[in-house]
């Protein structure tokens, strides 16, 4: 039976090469996640950190760790659907030889061995190939990680002996569970099927519906949780819901293929041709567009999502910024400046603080903002009342989560716990920020000294604003407020850009190839129905066309289907954004998402030329007489 | 799957089987109620028009297909509602195929696709009867070859050395003449010939009277139904009784 099977694979070498490649690519971006984020999650502070060095360390080292803590979750999410997708995929394109194996005597039992033995054999390369090509891939995401200051310069990822058993889980196991589905249905298939064009069977099996179905209904269910999940479990929720229509658009793709078959145009006899086959073929379809429906619909979705969350955080700053000047000194204190009407100063220091109590205690290291009151609620209209705030009395902040005003809160300062009631609170915001407002004097001086600093400043009437740009100057570095907020708003739009280039970069290479995958093994097996096609008179630059104009068509389908899922997300962002801000904020960024839109077209078109100018090379009649 | 307990001649029979396919306006009657034994040791022709059910009634005779009702019976085995896994079986140790179009597998030498059945059977096929095979049906000499490169002619007699390799009951072939030249034919037709005066059980369907003669009998179906039978006839009384029935 093995014998059979590497015969077989050498047959058929483009499905198991894409098989290989979904493997060795999956194993290898979940190794070198996995790895960066127990290595950023074990990372030790250097030697010889001030207690408050020691504190914005480890809280950044927090950040990074979020941060790949998502890079894992996307990679592992395409992983699993890149790789169960190519491999079923490769089952079905087999029915006729599985078929045959039947007629001669194969029993069910056969055809299951036969696919699980090929999956195995498969995943087995596609791991040992994965885990060195892991290593390649982190040593690309540890330099963007430390290129855009998400780590500390000096971070490495550490090897560990242990993720060969994980990445050996990773590949074989995710080959194995592709194959199981798919080989049990293969297993079903009829001994006479080998005489005729096999019919491809029911695509739409109910546990198809009930999973597509099932899929969708998370997206809803996420839609409308969004909105009431506050602003950071609000963007989680919504990050996700492109993740789960996208899984359920491609599951029930293959009722929405026809309907975009009848939009080719059917004049003349290749768009006949292109039109027949996509009908025909649903299920190769619906495969050969999967991968594309889950690029385009995370991809769209997480940028889209990301710009909009980025947009809404900027109008909201700058609807909650009230000054003419901002200065950005080290430590508190503020001269008085002749000219200056008012001013609130802005320290900020993270701090380690436990939230609820019991079984629910949360201790994590947040940043605190040191204020003066009646001076923040001047510069920042909108915070409502914080008199209360004296003594050990905080206030919840915009970036507050898992308290409220009338609770208590405990924070680790000068060696010690401290229990501090929140008496006030502020609306939480989008863009984040910091966690509790805390009068001055409650931390101890030498935690606050060289903690950044932001003075918002009002001028008197009538000042002259050079003059007092000057004089401030000598104290730290003074911007114009509109020229800060616009600093501010690039800031923020950049860091999400690096966060979505870190988290899905590779990713959407990585489903990049395997929309390649899908249309070389769509293909391979069609060297007969080529050749059939060029027997009957149509030229090769015709057959040519037909396949390009099927691709095209299959390709509008999953770009179609992509931007669906994607909506589903631009849904949530909307209800978010207005629960949270107010305002209902959308902001696309249309450039990219047309040039990926574009890629695809230009790549699975170019793809499916090359493949199918590959396929009709040789003369018709060899392919027609023999078995293929 | 019964076994009666009376030993017969009788290789396959049919008793009272129909088969339709489709429903509705385009619903046909592919075999109707149809009752026939094919005896034990000869070669049977069927013939008939095109459309007529010819394929459809070896398919339900060897068990690839189900009929609708009435009874399919394989020497002494009640086959009609037979397992998967039985009939799986069956394929593998009692009933040998061969079809128009060859279905070897590519990937696959001749020799390896001869020895498949054997390997599916788990009986270790011994190189010395996988060679005997081949020597039967004349391409000793081209075991090592894939079936690409082989002629149309010498692809039929690797499938059939393949059918033939387990030492099957019945051997079914639909027109493996099909393809071929009439010389290629020709060789194929002698090697049934000579299966069948060693008492191998033949059921074949073909369009080619010429073919149908080298048969010790002759079965004529139209519209699904068994309308004639011929025994011992020449070509020309076989094209005649053809014609006769497509006009
Ligand atoms: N799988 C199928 N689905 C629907 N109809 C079928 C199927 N197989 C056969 N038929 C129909 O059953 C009838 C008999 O078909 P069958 O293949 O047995 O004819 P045949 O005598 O072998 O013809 P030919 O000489 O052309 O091969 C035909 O009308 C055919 O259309
Ligand atoms: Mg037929």
């Amino acid at each position: 039976m093995l014998r059979m099977s590497i015969s077989g694979l050498a047959e058929r070498w483009q499905l198991f090469v894409g098989a290989t490649l979904s493997v060795c690519l999956g194993v290898a971006l979940v190794q070198s996640s996995l790895l960066l984020l127990i290595s950023a999650a074990t990372l030790d502070p250097p030697a010889g950190l001030s207690p408050a060095e020691r504190l914005r360390f480890s809280d950044s080292a927090e950040a990074s760790v979020a941060l790949l803590g998502v890079t894992l979750g996307f990679s592992a999410f395409l992983a699993v659907f890149i790789i169960s997708s190519t491999f079923a995929f490769t089952v079905a394109q087999r029915r006729r030889d599985l078929a045959l194996l039947r007629l001669v005597g194969g029993g069910r039992r056969h055809v299951r061995r036969l696919l699980m033995g090929e999956a195995l054999l498969l995943g087995l390369i596609g791991t040992v190939t994965g885990v060195p090509a892991g290593l390649a891939v982190m040593a690309l995401q540890t330099r963007l990680l430390v290129g855009f200051g998400f780590v500390p310069g000096g971070f490495t990822g550490q090897w560990r002996d242990w993720i060969l058993g994980a990445s050996a889980g990773v590949g074989l196991g995710l080959a194995l569970a592709g194959v199981l589905v798919a080989a049990r249905r293969a297993a079903r298939v009829r001994p006479l099927d080998a005489l005729r064009d096999p019919d491809a069977g029911r695509v739409m099996t109910a546990g198809r519906w009930l999973t597509g179905l099932f899929f969708a209904a998370g997206a809803v269910a996420l839609i409308i949780l969004a909105p009431v999940g506050g602003p950071a479990g609000g963007q989680a929720l919504t990050m996700n819901v492109s993740l789960c229509a996208a899984v359920a658009l491609s599951l029930l793709a293959p009722v929405l293929v026809p309907g975009v078959a009848r939009l080719i145009p059917a004049a003349g006899v290749t768009g006949m041709l292109a039109r027949a086959n996509l009908r025909d073929e649903v299920r190769r379809s619906a495969a050969t567009a999967a991968p594309l429906i889950v690029l385009i619909g995370v991809v769209f979705g997480q940028v889209g999502a990301s710009a909009s969350f980025a947009a809404a955080g900027v109008a909201e700053q700058r609807r909650g910024t009230a000054a003419d000047l901002v200065v950005e000194t080290t430590g508190p204190g503020f001269p008085a400046v002749a000219g200056v009407a008012s001013f609130s100063s802005e320290t900020e220091t993270p701090l380690r603080i436990t939230t609820g109590r019991g079984d629910t205690a949360d201790t994590l290291i947040q940043s605190a903002l040191v204020v003066e009151p009646a001076a923040f609620a001047r510069a920042h209209p909108g915070s409502g009342y914080l008199q209360a705030l004296r003594g050990n009395a905080v206030a919840g902040g915009p970036g507050r989560e898992g308290f409220s005003r009338g609770d208590t809160v405990t924070a680790h300062f000068a060696g010690t716990d401290h229990s501090l009631p929140v008496v006030a609170e502020v609306p939480t915001t989008i863009g984040g920020g910091a966690a509790l407002l805390v009068p001055a004097g409650l931390l101890p001086a030498d935690q606050l000294a060289g903690a950044p600093t932001r003075t918002f400043v009002t001028l008197a009437p009538g000042a002259d604003p050079a003059r007092v740009t000057a004089e401030l100057s000598t104290v730290g570095t003074v911007t114009g407020v509109d020229d800060w907020l616009r600093a501010d708003a690039e800031a923020r739009t950049s860091t999400s850009d690096d966060i979505m280039l870190i988290v899905l970069g590779l990713g959407g290479l990585y489903a990049l190839i395997g929309v390649v995958n899908a249309v070389v093994i769509a293909a391979a097996a069609r060297g007969r129905e080529f050749a059939a096609a060029r027997a009957t008179g149509l030229t090769r630059l015709q057959v040519l066309r037909a396949a390009l104009l099927e691709s095209s068509a299959v390709t509008m389908i999953g770009v179609f289907l992509g931007a669906l899922a994607a909506a589903g997300t631009y849904v949530a962002v909307l209800a978010t954004t207005s629960a949270v801000t107010g305002t209902a904020t959308l902001d696309l960024p249309w450039t990219l998402m047309a040039v990926l839109a574009v890629v695809a077209f230009v790549v699975t078109g170019l793809t499916s030329l090359l493949t199918s100018w590959s396929a009709t090379r040789v003369a018709p009649v060899s392919l027609l007489g023999a078995w293929e | 799957m019964t076994t009666t307990s009376t030993p017969t001649t009788t290789a396959v029979a049919l008793r009272g089987v129909s088969r339709g396919y489709g429903r509705g306006a385009t619903a046909v009657r592919a075999v109707d109620d149809v009752d026939v034994e094919f005896r034990r040791g000869t070669w049977t022709a069927v013939m008939g028009p095109s459309g007529s059910g010819k394929s459809t009634l070896l398919h339900l005779a060897a068990g690839l297909e189900r009929a609708d009702s009435g009874r399919v019976l394989l020497g002494d085995t009640d086959i009609t509602a037979a397992s998967d896994n039985e009939l799986t079986a069956l394929r593998r140790t009692r009933i040998g195929f061969v079809f128009q179009s060859f279905n070897l597998i590519g990937s696959l030498s001749a020799e390896q696709n001869v020895a498949l059945p054997l390997r599916l059977a788990r009986r270790r096929p011994g190189r010395a009867q996988v060679r005997q095979a081949l020597d039967d049906v004349g391409l000793g000499d081209r075991a090592r070859h894939r079936p690409r490169e082989l002629s149309g002619g010498q692809q039929q007699r690797v499938a059939i050395a393949r059918a033939m390799v387990t030492a099957p009951e019945v051997l079914f072939a639909d027109e493996p003449t099909g393809a071929l030249d009439s010389t290629a034919a020709r060789t194929v037709l002698d090697l049934l010939r000579a299966m069948a005066d060693r008492g191998q059980s033949i059921v074949m369907v073909t369009h080619d009277p010429a073919a149908a003669a080298r048969a010790d009998g002759v079965l004529f179906l139209r519209d699904g139904r068994l309308v004639d039978h011929l025994a011992g006839a020449s070509a020309r009384e076989v094209a005649d009784r053809l014609v006769a029935l497509e006009r």
